[in-house]
């Protein structure tokens, strides 16, 4: 068999029109780029095998359209994490920065402003010893603390960027997001009990407190949205909004609920009860040592990230910004997670302002006042629906 | 007199979530913080002035030190001693050595110090690897640029005079108490002599003793005399004390 | 019908919990344990155990003379360091039967109170991190800063500062001490109110402190409680008013009393000292300027003290200090006892968290401001 030009190799299709494209009629960039990436990376080798062995079948096989759609989502989902997981890095960056400037100092400064501290950080804990304490109970103790990150890094890349940037794009998004977002108070109390500690315990127990205190409200809050935008779908609620208006205008008690509930469902200051330092000396993450904690305290930046997210989607029209037309089109992403980062400065904003709430004044809180303000904003809600204001 | 806070608060704000004003604090700080810069400084390339009074480590300006040892037993932590060195002319000379690993920075031994050699210096930075290193020898303590705010000086007043009305004698230990000899129970052994940082005893023949030998004792040089206590508590029988002028 | 079963509770499993505070947890500002027993949230029983950093303090001074136990009685606590040396000095004065001079006498109450308002800022710092607030530490902590420079003008450290003497203090006021006092004093009045903004309008930290840890004066002045606490809780004494020393009858300041007993009514008390503490300072400064630069601070004391046991006691910033005195004659102390305020005040922890929450142990426990150095001795 003759010498055949690498450009015979290297071809770049659209992914659509791959049979195996998994995302139907729905344009992905993210899956656009890994497809391309691919193609290129993929017909390489598949030239260079067929450079020794010519006429083998593995490099057809290679740049077959199956092969090529199972690797391209592989490295889809390598784009997907990198942008969320750089995304947050910046987040904690915002937070270390902001919040040492609100508190009169300067905040870390190693490296880019300070944006290399996280990976210090990441370095630091990924070199500890990994320590199990003796008693306790190895199986849950590993798997509830997995199971917190695995969840929180899910739904933060679940999280969709924009019309083109998502991962699922179903009817019922948004309750999936939510439905994992909740789970994890679960794992903690579970945690709370596997290892062994009494502060830990504690710790789980408020975790569960926590959860029965804000998350009916905020599942009201959110059944409100879908009411007002008549769809579980995070595309169409983004795009309501951009047809009507934001929806914390009509709905600006729900919006301010929304937040403090957000807060209390990453586990932020000041419902941060379940690691409450002052007395629980890290509560339910006491035991947890080395890149264990680190991977917790990841977490958590993620936890916050979708959080902050939800609000931009639920509130701020998500990726569009009204006015400017087709301009939407250019880089929706961006204006995303510029929105988020906002959202995040919010949080940063009353973590430097307040004090952590005690157990029965969250309880009091959840059900006092932010359920009532919950049910309040969903009367509006069904007030202007049947006004038909909206 | 009025209550300054008091009067104002508190006020009823446990009503409710009102989180509203503290958080325009923190928001007002942000806004000023992010054109003058926080108040905190990168310490090893900033550096705070120091005045020139701080208590840093302990200095010696060797030429005018006597080598009486009256720092080394102010100190409260123990950490002077007294060692051999030899001056610029190469005599033999006793001149104090800090372990700086025990100083507390108290600054006695420059307060105490009767002819103002050992000083406070305002130098702070002493990290140093090994515990020796942190042995500061006599010409190692010495300091660049004193002045007269590191020689702590003493300035007492009598209390007879302060009674009397008399308020303009600053004066100190050291220029005021003198020891005093009882010569019935002298027995001449010139020790005294010996230990006289600045050689305000003299030895004078004065009859003899019991055996019948001729006996010297010492004469005190008041005005020579730094009150350093070294003739009194080298004394074998005793018979040197302070007297203390009130 | 079957009769209703009865509910037995004892059958239930519902074991009170041991919860040990200490000695190294983020709530206990130094070495100590906080026991804890607790019903679910509820605290019913504490007991806080000491000893930690016992150094034998006093027995160290017996083989000292009596100049060589000021720099120590410093090292006593940290954040109070002047009122220990203050302390000590005014009983060997007492012992010695000297009347300082008055120049001595106003410069000893503006280091006090520079000391007084040191010492409660980093009590409201403190106060911010146990209630879970980093940004009052942080501000308590800024502001504190001017004081401790106030400190270094004065006598040439930042906390322990050896200032006062046997007979006065150990110098004059440095040039421009007392603008840069009346400045930094002026400052602080306001900036003061930026921490009281923070925490005082906020509902939350509000709502943390106010009605836990009731006492009543009767429990006050059955457990020995001094200070602060005490004076939250009804108790109108203050030594700085009620027994004069060195000079503070001449002060013209008022003493907060607040009658609710509660944790914020301790705060409350202490965040007023500091608005009275600044007044004080200004006035003390005024007495200074007026006197002539020459005016004698410092008397020349015999360096043994006559035999005979002798007590002074003064106003801490965390309570009634006192120390006692016995003398042989020699120039080193027979005996030498502190009376540490917060030795007596953390006794009271029992009555003081009982009741309250696990949460509210920090906020309850901040209340009494602890220093081992003092306490363990």
């Amino acid at each position: 068999m003759s010498y055949s030009s690498i450009l015979e190799w290297i071809t770049f299709h659209n992914p659509m029109d791959n049979p195996f494209y998994p995302f139907g009629d729905l344009y992905n960039l993210p899956y656009d780029w890994a497809y391309k990436i691919w193609e290129f990376l993929g017909g390489l080798v598949a030239w260079l095998i067929n450079l020794l062995f010519p006429g083998n079948v593995v490099s057809t096989w290679l740049i077959s359209d199956q092969v090529v759609n199972v690797f391209a989502l592989l490295l889809f989902m390598l784009i997907i994490f990198l942008v969320v997981f750089v995304g947050t890095l910046l987040s904690l960056w915002e937070e270390r920065k902001v919040l040492g400037r609100m508190m009169d100092r300067r905040g870390t400064q190693v490296g880019l402003k300070g944006f290399l501290q996280c990976v210090a950080d990441g370095l630091k804990t990924f070199m500890k010893e990994n320590v199990v304490p003796k008693k306790v109970d190895k199986m849950t103790y590993m798997w509830t603390v997995s199971l917190v990150i695995g969840t929180s890094v899910l739904i933060a890349c679940m999280i969709p960027l924009s019309d083109r940037w998502f991962v699922v794009s179903y009817d019922t998004g948004l309750l999936i997001i939510m439905a994992l977002f909740a789970l994890a108070p679960f794992f903690i109390l579970v945690s709370g009990w596997a290892q062994n500690n009494k502060y830990s315990l504690i710790g789980g127990m408020r975790a569960a407190e926590l959860m029965i205190s804000y998350e009916i409200p905020m599942l009201i809050l959110i059944g409100t949205v879908i009411l007002m935008a008549g769809s579980f779908n995070i595309s169409d609620i983004v795009h309501a909004q951009y047809d009507t208006v934001w929806y914390f205008i009509p709905q600006v008690i729900g919006m301010i609920t929304f937040f403090w509930c957000s807060i209390a469902e990453s586990e932020r200051v000041p419902f941060d009860l379940a690691e409450a330092e002052a007395e629980l000396v890290e509560g339910w993450q006491t035991e947890y040592a080395g890149m264990k904690w680190g991977l917790i305290m990841l977490a958590d930046y993620f936890r916050g990230y979708v959080a902050c997210a939800m609000g931009v989607i639920l509130y701020f029209g998500g990726w569009m910004l009204p006015g400017i037309g087709d301009l939407n089109n250019a880089m929706p992403e961006i204006v995303f997670l510029l929105k988020t980062w906002l959202m995040f400065f919010m949080m940063i904003w009353v973590r430097a302002t307040l004090a952590r709430v005690r157990t029965d004044q969250i309880l009091n809180i959840g059900w006092k006042i932010f359920t009532p303000l919950a049910v309040i904003n969903l009367l509006i809600v069904v007030l202007l629906k049947f006004g038909g204001v909206f | 007199m009025a209550m300054k806070y008091l009067d104002k608060y508190p006020k009823d704000t446990a009503k409710g979530l009102w989180v509203v004003k503290p958080m325009w604090t923190v928001m007002k700080l942000f806004a000023k913080v992010i054109p003058r810069r926080s108040m905190t400084i990168m310490y090893p390339y900033e550096k705070e002035w120091i005045p020139d009074n701080y208590r840093g480590r302990p200095g010696l300006q060797f030429d005018k030190c006597v080598g009486c040892g009256l720092c080394a037993r102010m100190c409260p932590t123990a950490c002077i001693c007294l060692v051999e060195t030899t001056d610029d002319e190469g005599k033999k000379v006793k001149r104090p050595q800090v372990n700086l690993g025990r100083c507390m920075m108290c600054g006695y031994c420059a307060e105490y110090c009767p002819v103002d050699a050992m000083t406070v210096t305002p130098e702070i930075e002493l990290a140093e690897y090994t515990r020796e290193d942190l042995i500061y020898g006599p010409r190692r303590l010495r300091f660049e640029g004193v002045n007269e705010m590191m020689e702590v000086h003493i300035e007492e007043h009598l209390i007879s005079n302060v009674q009397k009305g008399i308020l303009d004698q600053p004066t100190s230990a050291f220029e005021v108490d003198r020891p005093v000899l009882e010569e019935a129970k002298c027995i001449g052994c010139q020790k005294c002599f010996k230990v006289c940082p600045v050689g305000a005893i003299e030895m004078y023949e004065a009859g003899v003793n019991e055996k019948g030998k001729p006996k010297k004792i010492p004469r005190i040089d008041t005005d020579k005399c730094i009150c350093c206590k070294n003739c009194v508590d080298d004394c074998p029988k005793s018979c040197l004390h302070i007297k203390e002028v009130l | 019908m079957m009769p209703e079963p009865e509910i037995k509770l004892d059958s239930m499993n519902t074991d009170r919990m041991t919860v040990i505070m200490g000695p190294q947890h983020p709530f206990s500002h130094g070495l100590w344990t906080l026991k804890v027993e607790v019903d679910g949230e509820i605290v019913t029983d504490a007991e806080p155990i000491i000893g930690y950093l016992h150094r034998g303090w006093e027995k160290e001074c017996e083989n000292r003379t009596y100049p060589k136990i000021i720099p120590m009685a410093d090292r006593l606590c940290y954040s109070a360091s002047m009122t220990w040396s203050h302390i000590y000095c005014m009983t060997v004065e007492k012992a010695l039967d000297v009347d300082i001079p008055d120049k001595a006498k106003y410069l000893r109450i503006v280091a006090d109170e520079i000391c007084r308002i040191q010492s409660h800022l980093m009590w409201l710092a403190a106060v911010g991190t146990d209630l879970g607030n980093l940004t009052v530490f942080l501000w308590a902590m800024r502001e504190r800063e001017f004081f401790l420079d106030l400190n270094v003008r004065l006598c040439g450290a930042r906390m322990t500062t050896n200032y006062p003497r046997i007979g006065g203090v150990r110098n004059d006021t440095t040039e421009y001490f007392d603008r840069d006092c009346m400045r930094c004093v002026e400052r602080f009045e306001k900036r003061l109110w930026d921490i009281i903004a923070l925490v005082d309008d906020s509902s939350v930290f509000v709502s943390r402190m106010q009605g836990i840890s009731r006492l009543t004066r009767e429990q006050v002045a059955n457990l020995g409680v001094t200070g602060p606490a005490m004076r939250g809780c009804g108790v109108d004494f203050d030594i700085r008013r009620d027994d004069p020393y060195d000079g503070y009858d001449e002060m013209d300041f008022e003493v907060p009393v607040l009658k609710e007993g509660d944790t914020y009514a301790r705060y409350m008390v202490r965040i007023e000292e500091m608005f009275q503490s600044c007044e004080i300072i200004r006035q003390a400064m005024k007495k200074i300027q007026d006197m002539p630069r020459s005016a004698p601070y410092r008397l020349k004391v015999p360096s043994a003290v006559p035999e005979g046991t002798h007590f002074a006691r003064l106003e801490d910033p965390r309570g009634e200090s006192l120390m006692y005195l016995i003398s042989d004659g020699t120039d080193k102390p027979y005996r030498l006892k502190v009376r540490s305020p917060i030795f007596v005040n953390v006794s009271a922890a029992k009555p003081m968290v009982q009741g309250c929450r696990i949460a509210d142990v920090p906020a309850v426990m901040a209340m009494v401001d602890m220093c081992l150095g003092e306490t363990d001795r």
